[in-house]
């Protein structure tokens, strides 16, 4: 193999595609953080955030596969059908999680691990019953980017705009509605009354209820959503990102997540950026396995870049991380 | 008509009827006081009003109109406000967000706190109740998160207000300040419940005084009909003495010299600055100052649970400044925490195994890592009938007993341990006067058994009544010092709140403080 030099594995891997992948990774990380902090600002921790994330990946291919039979929809808007019903199938899984940790003021951490094995159980064997075959179901038509562009040719201004269309702009709609969430929530969580409610809910549910705040209503609201968005996570994972679901296809995902929930200090904005370093971690380790012959790093290396970087950024650079005040901690009327 | 009115309000808890048949009415413009021992049933009884807790039987009248109230929300449209003991207070959001809190003024689901602030604002000025609305309550002292607890009721359009042991956790100074608002409240329409245990409060402020004992109301006077020795008899339901008899002070050699001692708090800030004092053997010391000035960083570097930054500590010349807990329990030092529930026992374990904690590594209570269950259970035994902890058996979980038994099961153990030197640390928070009593007469008696007694409390009648030497600190200095029985309240809260520096007379700054 003849020898690089480092300049020319910076100059290409450092490219605008780096960058759009790293949004694109990103997204479904943020969406289930931005779904772990509405639920933990509530005072339930969401542990299920992985299973969540799967099941409705599942659901939204089955869905968008079986539409063209069973409506007779077709091509996109199947697929569109798909992202509804892994919102839907979140919502679902997530109500369990909620009637144990908040009407049954079950144990948050047992009721989440036992949703994530469920729903790994749940969709391995669900696979076998539609499609007949372990692993991997059927692809459904992927939703495709919003905008379409073609690198103009190379000089001054035309390399700034391939840059910014080459990151920003190539992307599926669920990533722009995922940066839009992201601030939407942000501001709701800040400047609204249900998030004023929400954020009492976490640090002091007593206080809440003694001034007619319901905790009970409030929390399921915020696990439901919590789903929700782990449902549209799932929806962009299979509609958006592979095409078709195989088994235990999250693979971690959603408790780097909830990793980010934390690093960006259970703020919606804060789980995005959060979501983005630990988006562009796996980005560069994907183009740096192009290198593995190259750089005398052993693979395995890179592979682990994402996950030694959660530990890191919790354990060493942020500090010490205030969680509401409540979570965790079922409500319990005198 | 009275604006409130309880007929025979009745709550039964497992094992327990907390309010038995209970009557009570209030007038408007009335400030009645609720007066018992804890566990008497006040709170439970006023939670009852609140929506908290289903009453078991009774009524409640509004106005005359019989209402049913299930949760606070009722309370609050009926125009009952309660300011709990522990803050109903989200710590992270602000005075105003707290006080707007379930009726935020808003403009589309979008919270207008320009709104909500002018409306902070003009009740704390109306009723002369200081608060910066936009500091975060975390940020805010004590006495000014009461006054947003109060605001808060008063937002909601209280019109009668529960005030749930509102003094327990306040200076001389706010509780003056604290009666001042709660009259002009009264003037201006308002009707108060004031539940306490403190009896002077209630001679003090009230108008009316209704007492609870064992979940019944025992008597109904006025504060002009009686006095603290008769209102003490109907609540505990004996003679009590209110203020432990203490012989002259017998000082002996020097047991616990603290020097120069330098500590930082949680926050790493300097929270001890250059303190030094000494404790003799038969004497109490104590050291009064308003909560967060230095008092716990000092007690924690002494007995191990704090790295002190600089300075020394000796008991009886050993040098156990960086001591572990472990060897500073070995050296003499007994502690009795500030705080029961979090470091004074374990909740979840029995009292048996509560009563060995620190001395459960030795002989008799253990041998080659093994326990030793019959020692420990004839201990147990001999303990709790000596400290007269009330209990049906040892084996009777920690966190099932009464505050009041809880802090006599610690001091059984910390006592019984037969230590050079008693460091305790609000001895009687929360306990009632029977129990204030039997805590005192304690101390006094290690005092005249020839141990050094280090007392720190926010309570200066406990510090007047027990002290031989009295140190005040503020801000992590000492700045005075006063023999026993020679200073009054007044004079040691202009200390403890920063003023009076070497104005007053009978100072005396011998004795190693840094004034």
């Amino acid at each position: 193999m003849p020898s690089v030099g480092v300049a020319e594995i910076v100059s290409t891997v450092v490219q605008p595609d780096l960058f759009a992948a790293a949004i694109r990774i990103a997204t479904p990380l943020a969406l289930a953080a931005i779904g772990g902090t509405i639920c933990e600002r509530s005072g339930v921790v969401n542990i299920a955030l992985e299973g969540l994330m799967l099941i409705s990946a599942f659901f939204g291919v089955a869905a968008a596969l079986a539409c063209p039979v069973v409506l007779g929809i077709t091509g996109v808007a199947a697929s569109w059908i798909g992202v509804l019903a892994a919102i839907l199938a979140g919502v679902v899984m997530a109500s369990l999680h909620a009637f144990a940790s908040i009407t049954l003021k079950s144990n948050q951490v047992v009721s989440g691990t036992a949703i994530n094995i469920l729903a790994l159980g749940l969709t391995g064997f669900l696979i076998q019953v539609f499609y007949q075959r372990t692993g991997t179901t059927d692809s459904a038509v992927l939703i495709p980017p919003l905008f379409a562009f073609d690198p103009k040719p190379s000089g001054g201004l035309a390399t700034a705009w391939n840059w910014f269309s080459g990151v920003a702009l190539g992307h599926t709609p669920l990533v722009y509605i995922t940066i839009v969430i992201a601030i939407a929530a942000q501001w709701a969580l800040y400047r609204t009354r249900w998030g004023l409610r929400l954020r009492a809910l976490g640090e002091h549910p007593r206080a809440a209820d003694t001034v007619g705040i319901s905790v009970v209503r409030g929390r399921y609201m915020a696990v439901l959503m919590s789903g929700a968005l782990a449902g549209l996570a799932g929806a962009n994972l299979t509609l958006e990102q592979v095409g078709s679901f195989s088994e235990n296809m999250t693979a971690g995902r959603g408790f780097i997540a909830l990793a980010a929930n934390i690093f960006g200090r259970w703020t919606p904005v804060g789980s995005y950026l959060a979501a983005l370093l630990f988006g562009f971690a796996e980005a560069l380790e994907i183009r740096l396995q192009a290198f593995i012959g190259v750089i005398k790093i052993p693979p395995q290396f890179f592979l682990m870049l994402p996950y030694i970087l959660t530990v890191v950024v919790l354990a060493g650079f942020m500090g010490r991380a205030v969680a509401p005040a409540a979570v965790g901690k079922p409500y319990e009327k005198e | 008509m009275p604006v409130l009115e309880l007929r025979g309000v009745t709550k039964v808890f497992p094992g327990v009827v907390a309010n038995d048949d209970v009557s009570l009415t209030l007038e408007r413009g009335e400030i009645v006081a609720l007066l018992g021992e804890n566990g008497a049933g006040k709170s439970t009884l006023m939670n009852v009003v609140y929506g908290l807790l289903t009453p078991d039987g009774g009524e409640i009248l509004v106005d005359g109109n019989p209402v049913r109230i299930r949760r606070p929300r009722q309370a609050i449209d009926l125009g009952i406000g309660m300011v709990h003991q522990h803050f109903m207070l989200v710590e992270t959001l602000t005075a105003t967000e707290n006080i707007v809190l379930g009726r935020e003024p808003t403009r589309l689901g979008v919270v207008d706190l320009a709104v909500a602030r002018a409306s902070v604002v003009e009740l704390s000025e109306r009723y002369g109740l200081k608060v910066d609305p936009d500091k975060r309550v975390m940020e805010l002292s004590v006495g000014m998160q009461q006054r947003v607890e109060i605001l808060k009721a008063l937002y909601q359009g209280a019109r009668i207000l529960i005030l749930d042991e509102p003094t327990a956790v306040l200076t001389p100074q706010e509780v003056t300040e604290l009666f001042g608002v709660v009259r002009s409240l009264v003037t201006a329409g308002l009707s108060v419940v004031l539940i306490t245990h403190k009896l002077e409060e209630v001679l003090a402020s009230a108008d009316r005084v209704v007492v609870m004992r064992d979940g019944r109301v025992v008597g109904e006077t006025r504060p002009s009909d009686t006095d603290e020795i008769s209102l003490a008899r109907m609540m505990v339901g004996r003679d009590v003495v209110l203020r432990v008899e203490k012989g002259p002070a017998n000082p002996g050699e020097v047991a616990l010299e603290v020097t120069d001692l330098d500590v930082d708090d949680d926050r790493r800030l300097h929270a001890v600055k250059g303190v030094s004092f000494q404790v003799r053997r038969g004497e109490v010391v104590a050291i009064a100052g308003v909560s967060g000035n230095g008092q716990s960083e000092i007690i924690e570097a002494i007995v191990g649970l704090r790295r002190p930054r600089g300075g020394s500590i000796t008991l009886l010349g050993h040098d156990i400044t960086h001591s572990s807990t472990a060897s500073t329990i070995a050296a003499g030092v007994s502690h009795v925490p500030e705080d029961r529930h979090r470091r004074g026992l374990v909740l979840e374990f029995d009292l048996a195994e509560n009563l060995i904690l620190g001395d459960h590594r030795r002989m008799p209570f253990s041998r080659r890592g093994f326990l030793r269950p019959k020692a420990i259970a004839a201990t147990a035994k001999k303990r709790i009938s000596e400290y007269d902890v009330r209990t049906p058996s040892a084996s009777v979980l920690a966190g099932n007993l009464s505050g009041g038994n809880q802090q006599k099961l610690v001091l059984a153990r910390e006592l019984g341990r037969d230590p050079e030197c008693l460091i305790a640390a609000q001895p009687t928070r929360g306990l009632d006067v029977g129990a204030i009593e039997f805590v005192h007469k304690r101390i006094l008696a290690e005092r005249d058994a020839g141990k050094a007694v280090l007392l720190v409390s926010l309570e200066l009648e406990e510090v007047q009544s027990l002290a031989d030497r009295i140190l005040v600190i503020y801000e992590g200095r000492l700045v005075a010092e006063f023999a026993g029985g020679q200073v009054d309240a007044e004079t040691l809260g202009v200390y403890m709140t920063g003023g009076g520096r070497g104005a007053a007379s009978g100072v005396s700054t011998t004795g190693g403080v840094s004034a």
